[in-house]
């Protein structure tokens, strides 16, 4: 037997493990995320826990207001962000598009509008416009806009390019193409892709709302400014409602429209009546929701100024900067490992094939479910009272979020393998836990990665802006820089928000493709 | 070794077995053939406890099957291998790997328990699996990942893996169905040997006549449900066979 053949591989994980400990501790560390300060924080956090109850709903009629006004936020933000991306995107996309410097230049506006994180956005509008529904919707406008024209123009770019041929060679014109070649292929696709914007949107909603965007998110900012934690309890209720709301029914009309099944027989009437009750309630909501221009009227010369005064960017603070970011991609990495660690038996317990206990599994999938309807920001928000501003609360509230968005992928990922070789391994007297290790994880190896690898990338993204509610890192600065009129600061800081998310895109990006 | 009693088993209101009572003794070599839905494979793999019967007892080696005492019926797992038509390996892994899952059940306390599930494996046991794999003559693919193999390497690493179990009872669900017909044999064939020189007992599923007569001793053959022949393989007669799998009705 070659001995060294097991000896090989064995020194290089170990060190390639060392490495990645180091690393962790270092993070670690440098987020205040030391056992002691964990442990410590466990009697706060309960005891936090313990004051929201019971939840107190008395003031429902202000919170059914509220609720009507978050949904209604997603819903302008997407109606504009539509209205604007759905023309541009014919224009970015390469098989579309009359000019190839017009699509280059469409292409990269909607890069840069999604590369700004969606609280920056808010940050400034709140800041120039004032406090209210219409920053608000101006925020998601633009991040959806973005969003929805990346979306959009790699539809259009995905179409068949025989059927644009076919039409082409019946002598239509441009126009004629793109109604009767393209956008038959495109259009399911887009509705889908609306719908998931939608969904985000209203998440997106209550975040914004913390730093002063209205909804719920600023209730939810008062009451916990006037430790008020059992009407806290009642907002994060209805937040989770909402969200798992929203989501079932966008998940449903995507499913329907992507499969094609709407246009099966049987499927139609409950697809179409949903559809109906969805767009009534839309409908109301904006009516009741409406837009207040004036407030966009007298904002916009305040917008102009801030945008003016921020030219030229100041990088004098470039070393403290620099260690803000060190800061903020600690963070990132530190919540993604306790939300690693928090998920892989979360994901276990909430899978079907492993799931010996109904109870379990269900309270396993409503802890996800929760983790995830409540966004990261809200958990900053909560976090920050619990144990103190800073790194630390940042880091537990991307542990809990992305653990929820985790442990769903870990348990889609385990309920997918391949059940043979574990049944096999069973059959040899294994214990459940060895099962999971010599039969589960191998498995789910290369989508573990990859899953990780993404949650990372979006922790870090996430980890910039967290500062904007006290949970440490570069954003903290970008607050205070707008707060003291610092506008050539809060550009730099922009600057730097923006290269290092575009740095940590691209590295993420690069190794996904390797995996795969 | 091994007592059926009474054994029945259901699928939602269709009878599958009724009343099955089966001895085979410690070393013996018995294959189970019938057409298909006869309950071959159900009943073999009531051996170990992967199907649970409606009512009636499997004894191994004197014990009752505990089908619901989960640390009983893992104890008894532990020295019954088996392998199957799909040969059911973890794919990704090493054919070096896969083998060591079969010392799982034995590393199931203390800090064996520990080490195997961080994914560690002690050099002794390394060292057994490597002597498994050359057992069934595949030693020179032990680092190769299982995806990368032919089907009857895959099924020498299944077999390996059971072997590793040091099993005092080998059971095998149609081993060869998925095989051409020389590796069959030489499958047939290394189970046999694994039958005579480690006295292990052997109960296959087979769905070939020709290769069950040709090399098993002895023939259990299902039919409706109930055990319809079950004696020596050179008593069985061609026209046995022939209503065993339906083509002339019965009596």
């Amino acid at each position: 037997m070659d001995k060294t053949k097991i000896a090989g591989p064995m020194a290089v994980n170990i060190a390639a493990w060392a490495l990645f400990l180091l690393v962790l501790t270092a993070c670690f560390i440098r987020t205040e995320c030391n056992p002691a300060h964990l442990i410590g924080g466990i009697p706060w956090i309960l005891s936090l826990v313990r004051e929201m109850f019971p939840p107190d709903f008395s003031r429902w009629r202000e919170y059914l207001r509220l609720t009507m006004e978050t949904v209604a936020m997603g819903l302008w933000g997407t109606l504009f962000a539509l209205i604007i991306s759905f023309p541009m995107s014919f224009l970015g996309a390469v098989n579309t598009s009359p000019n190839k410097v017009l699509q280059a230049v469409v292409k990269s506006f909607f890069t840069f509008l999604r590369a700004i994180p969606e609280l920056v956005y808010a940050l400034i509008f709140v800041f120039s416009i004032g406090f209210g529904v219409l920053p608000g919707i101006l925020t998601l406008t633009l991040a959806s806009t973005g969003m929805l024209g990346k979306f959009f123009v790699e539809a259009i770019e995905s179409v068949d390019p025989k059927t644009i041929e076919a039409v082409q060679a019946t002598g239509g014109h441009h126009a004629g193409i793109l109604r009767h070649a393209v956008f038959p292929q495109v259009f399911p696709l887009f509705i889908g892709y609306v719908l998931y914007t939608f969904d985000h949107n209203v998440r997106t909603a209550m975040a914004i709302g913390i730093i002063g965007a209205g909804g719920l998110g600023l209730e939810l900012f008062r009451t916990m400014q006037t430790f008020k934690y059992p009407q806290v309890f009642a907002i994060l209720i209805i937040m989770f409602v909402i969200v798992t709301l929203v989501d079932r029914v966008s998940l449903y009309m995507r499913n329907k429209i992507i499969s094609g099944e709407v246009l099966e027989k049987g499927n139609k009437a409950l697809f179409i009546s949903v559809s109906w009750i969805v767009v009534a309630a839309c409908a109301g909501l904006l009516i009741c929701v409406p837009l207040d221009f004036g407030q966009l009227i007298k904002g916009m010369p305040f917008l102009f100024d801030f945008v003016s005064k921020t030219f030229p960017p100041d990088f004098s603070d470039m070393p403290k900067y620099l260690g803000l970011i060190v800061d903020t991609l600690a963070i990132g990495v530190s919540g993604t490992a306790i939300a690693i660690i928090i998920s892989i038996p979360l994901g276990i317990l909430a899978s079907k094939n492993f799931a010996r206990y109904p109870v379990v599994f269900n309270i396993a999938k409503e802890i996800i479910n929760f983790c995830r309807a409540i966004g990261d920001v809200v958990f900053a928000l909560i976090f920050v009272v619990a144990v103190g501003l800073g790194p630390f609360a940042g880091v537990l509230a991307l542990g809990v979020h992305s653990a929820g968005l985790l442990a769903k992928f870990y348990a889609e990922a385990i309920e997918n393998i391949d059940n043979k070789p574990k049944e096999a391994v069973e059959a040899t007297g294994a214990r459940t836990i060895q099962v999971i290790r010599h039969a589960v994880f191998p498995q789910i190896m290369p989508l573990f990665n990859s899953y990780n690898l993404y949650i990372l990338d979006r922790n870090i993204r996430t980890s910039t802006v967290l500062g904007l509610v006290g949970a440490g890192g570069i954003g903290f600065e970008l607050t205070m820089g707008i707060r003291l009129f610092q506008y050539n600061k809060v550009l730099a800081l922009l600057i730097i928000v923006m290269t290092t998310i575009f740095i940590v895109d691209k590295i993420s990006e690069h190794i996904r493709k390797k995996i795969v | 070794m091994i007592k059926i009693r009474s054994y029945s088993k259901n699928f939602k209101e269709h009878a599958v077995l009724t009343d099955i009572n089966i001895d085979i003794r410690e070393g013996e070599n018995t294959v189970l053939i019938g057409a298909s839905g006869s309950g071959k494979t159900t009943l073999v793999r009531s051996i170990n406890g992967m199907v649970v019967p409606d009512s009636g007892e499997v004894y191994v080696g004197n014990e009752r099957i505990q089908f619901k005492n989960k640390k009983a019926l893992r104890n008894k797992r532990k020295h019954i291998g088996m392998i199957y038509q799909h040969f059911n390996l973890v794919e990704r892994t090493t054919a070096l790997h896969n083998v060591l899952t079969g010392a799982l059940g034995r590393l199931d306390t203390g800090m064996d328990l520990f080490r195997s599930s961080l994914g560690f494996f002690e050099k002794k046991d390394k060292e057994k699996a490597c002597e498994m794999l050359s057992f069934v003559k595949i030693e020179d693919k032990q680092d190769k990942r299982v995806d990368k193999l032919s089907g009857g390497e895959k099924q020498r690493v299944a077999i390996a893996r059971a072997l590793m179990q040091e099993p005092k009872v080998m059971l095998a669900d149609e081993p060869t169905a998925n095989l051409d017909p020389e590796t069959s044999k030489n499958i047939i064939k290394l189970l046999m040997k694994i039958n005579r020189e480690k006295g292990v007992t052997l109960v296959a599923v087979l769905h070939d006549v020709e290769t069950a007569r040709n090399y098993f001793d002895r023939v259990i053959a299902l039919r409706g449900g109930k055990v319809y022949f079950d004696g020596k393989t050179r008593d069985l007669k061609d026209s046995c066979v022939r209503e065993i799998y339906g083509m002339e009705k019965a009596n």
